[in-house]
């Protein structure tokens, strides 16, 4: 789970690390006291998960009262939804440097990385310069000891404050790589401002989602999903994302259901949402089948080929899914795996044709969208 | 032959009493794994499948010989059951959990290394030799899917490796040993790290990885083949090449790995070493067939 910007620096202020002076607000009225308490000029950002915010508009610099307002307001009606906007003191900044803790799957360490070449440009540096992004593994037995911290903070050239308060900082940093469960937590751009002070310029903290049963502080709200298929997916910790095509998926196994959404569009077809009911989920052709219909597609089209999810459990899940809810669209289905030959008898004495080949599904699915 | 497992691997299972456990127990023996013994803590003298239970994996070394151990554990509890079956000098060690912590899994590769051991999993099926022997939880009987050849196949995917291992036994081909290394970020063992045991296997001619968009084990694999390390033919199938992208690592992702991950870099990767890049699951059988692959 990936937290917003605010959140990641409310974690950073908790962990000791400095973050600009800020106010969330959200509605234009809140505006005026908010800026009472940053001043200008100040930074407007708007906190959306995605990244590459300010190369597209969502995060402005406001140098003026009258720009502020004019930014906030535009950003509020924003197609994306925006339901919070960060209003931020803006910083006098020397140096931006580009710290990050994560994982290295290959030689099972965690990793310090660091670049003195902070900024937006960080992932073409790690193209075309590697040698300037700074990588020091972790025993995460031992966790980040003071001495590495310390080595690595000491050899990037920085004036001899910012270097000893660097050191304090990655040490702060990885108690929060640690204590949340981090896929990464990352500062980028950090500030080294004009009096030597490091300060937060942007927060970045994906919690491991196989660790969030311990993970309890942040949780996704209502609002953070833009359909109400996908708030409840979520609920039922369903893999479930909304498009706009025509044929709705219900399908088992991320493999297989990313598969059958590339033979969809090699055949010309479109994709109305992507719902995968496998693994710890596979008992859930009801709820699935449900939120599937929130989606307005032509067809539902159920592609499965399980092993612990079995075939013939599914069979009975969709055929008392379809007795429940009276689907007002067709349905193709691929069922196969464990116990297939039950979920074949299941399927047919519920008047569904249950066919064996994906592709040949695929097909299906996409003339019954088009109507053909 | 096969690789990883045969009819001789002495195997034990760890959580042999739970549903999962005992279900899979006995359809793995049924295939004709040789399981020895199982481990539940507090159940030592009960019987599962009429096979001893004993309450430490230390318990079980002391009555039995064990070459392997099979894990029907919570995620949770999974870093404790490694462990565990490391310490007690078991060196092949398959976890089929789904959800295992990503600094927990850091954790038991690390261990697994350091103990030469090699962990398969988790969030796999786990390893099936067919007709021969399988560690997990594969429905073995459907003959379609697992019958028994001379294709290795790797996956990242479950129900995404029937869909594929179907096609390439329509193609009249067969499997020699199929390994779910799994699907999570940090699997115990990655795809490069089997390809010796391919190698040097004479009953496997060819091998078949089933892949996906993000990480860089696939690239890792055309490394092995660029050394000269891996000298079968090898075809690819990788899914998510319509995917919309996704921005799940953020920088770092693409910092730690170089800006490789994309199916479009695997896809260059591995055809720069001449290995074939399926676009769909039917085309896997074509691919091993142009590239000479026998059928016996």
């Amino acid at each position: 789970m990936k937290l917003y910007e605010y959140q990641a620096k409310q974690v950073f202020e908790e962990a000791g690390i400095k973050i600009p002076k800020s106010v969330l607000i959200e509605n234009v009225d809140e505006l005026e006291s908010a800026l009472e308490t940053v001043g200008l000029p100040c930074v407007v950002k708007s906190q959306v998960l995605s990244g590459g915010r300010g190369k597209a508009g969502l995060v402005v610099f406001t140098p003026t009262k009258e720009k502020a307002v004019a930014e906030t307001t535009r950003l509020f009606q924003h197609d994306l939804k925006i339901k919070k906007i960060l209003i931020e003191e803006a910083v006098n900044i020397k140096q931006e440097i580009y710290v990050a803790f994560t994982v290295d799957p290959v030689e099972a360490t965690g990793l310090l990385m660091v670049s003195v070449e902070g900024g937006v440009d960080i992932e073409q540096l790690a193209v075309t310069q590697p040698e300037k992004i700074i990588k020091e593994p972790i025993d995460l037995r031992y966790g980040l000891m003071p001495f590495q911290a310390s080595q690595v903070a000491y050899s990037l050239g920085l004036p001899e404050d910012v270097s000893k308060q660097l050191k304090k900082l990655f040490l702060q940093l990885y108690n929060v790589f640690k204590e949340y469960d981090a896929e990464l937590v990352e500062i980028n751009p950090l500030f080294v401002t004009e009096d030597m002070a490091l300060i937060a310029g942007d927060g970045k903290l994906m919690i491991d989602d196989n660790s969030m049963y311990r993970q309890t502080k942040y949780q996704k709200q209502e609002t953070d999903y833009r359909t109400e298929a996908e708030y409840e997916a979520s609920l039922e910790g369903i893999p479930f994302i909304q498009f706009d095509g025509d044929i709705g998926l219900m399908c088992a196994g991320a493999g297989l259901t990313t598969t059958v959404y590339d033979l969809i569009h090699y055949e010309g077809g479109t994709v109305a949402n992507y719902l995968e009911f496998g693994g710890p989920n596979y008992k859930k052709a009801l709820k699935s089948m449900e939120i599937c219909l929130k989606v307005p597609s032509k067809v539902i089209l159920i592609v499965t080929f399980g092993t612990i999810a079995r075939a013939d459990v599914m069979a009975q899940g969709i055929v008392d899914a379809i007795k429940q809810l009276n689907p007002d669209r067709p349905i193709v289905t691929c069922i196969r795996g464990t116990n297939e030959k039950e979920a074949v008898e299941t399927l047919k004495s519920a008047g569904l044709e249950p066919i064996f080949d994906t592709e040949e599904a695929v097909r299906k699915a996409i003339q019954l969208a088009k109507g053909v | 032959m096969s690789i990883f497992i045969d009819r001789d691997t002495k195997v034990c299972v760890q959580g042999i009493t739970g549903k999962e456990g005992s279900y899979w127990t006995k359809h793995m023996m049924e295939l004709g794994t040789n399981v020895v013994c199982g481990i539940t803590p507090g159940k030592e003298g009960q019987e599962v499948e009429g096979l001893p239970v004993y309450n430490s994996v230390k318990n079980a070394v002391a009555k039995h010989e064990i070459d392997a151990s099979m894990l029907f554990v919570p995620p949770k509890f999974t870093m404790d059951a490694v462990m565990e079956a490391l310490d007690a000098g078991i060196k092949k060690i398959v976890t089929i959990a789904d959800g295992i912590p990503l600094h927990e899994m850091v954790l038991i590769r690390q261990a697994a290394k350091e103990h030469n051991a090699i962990i398969v999993g988790g969030n796999t099926s786990g390893v099936i030799s067919p007709k021969l022997a399988m560690m997990g939880s594969f429905p073995h009987w459907i003959d379609r899917v697992y019958k028994k050849g001379n294709i290795g196949v790797m996956t990242r995917s479950g129900s995404l490796t029937n869909e594929v291992t179907a096609m390439i036994v329509k193609a009249g081909y067969g499997v020699s040993t199929l390994i779910g290394i799994g699907g999570d970020p940090v699997p115990g063992t990655r795809f490069a790290e089997f390809l010796n045991m391919y190698e040097n296997d004479p009953e496997t001619k060819a091998v078949v990885i089933i892949g996906e968009l993000g990480g860089i084990m696939e690239e890792e694999v055309a490394e092995e083949i660029a050394k000269g390390a891996f000298t079968k033919p090898l075809v690819a199938f990788l899914g998510g090449r319509t995917a919309p992208k996704g921005q799940k690592m953020g920088h770092a992702g693409a910092i730690v790995t170089g800006g490789k991950g994309s199916v479009e870099d695997k896809i260059r990767a591995l055809n720069g070493v001449g290995a074939l890049v399926a676009e769909r699951p039917r085309l896997v059988g074509t691919y091993l067939e142009q590239l000479g692959v026998p059928k016996e």
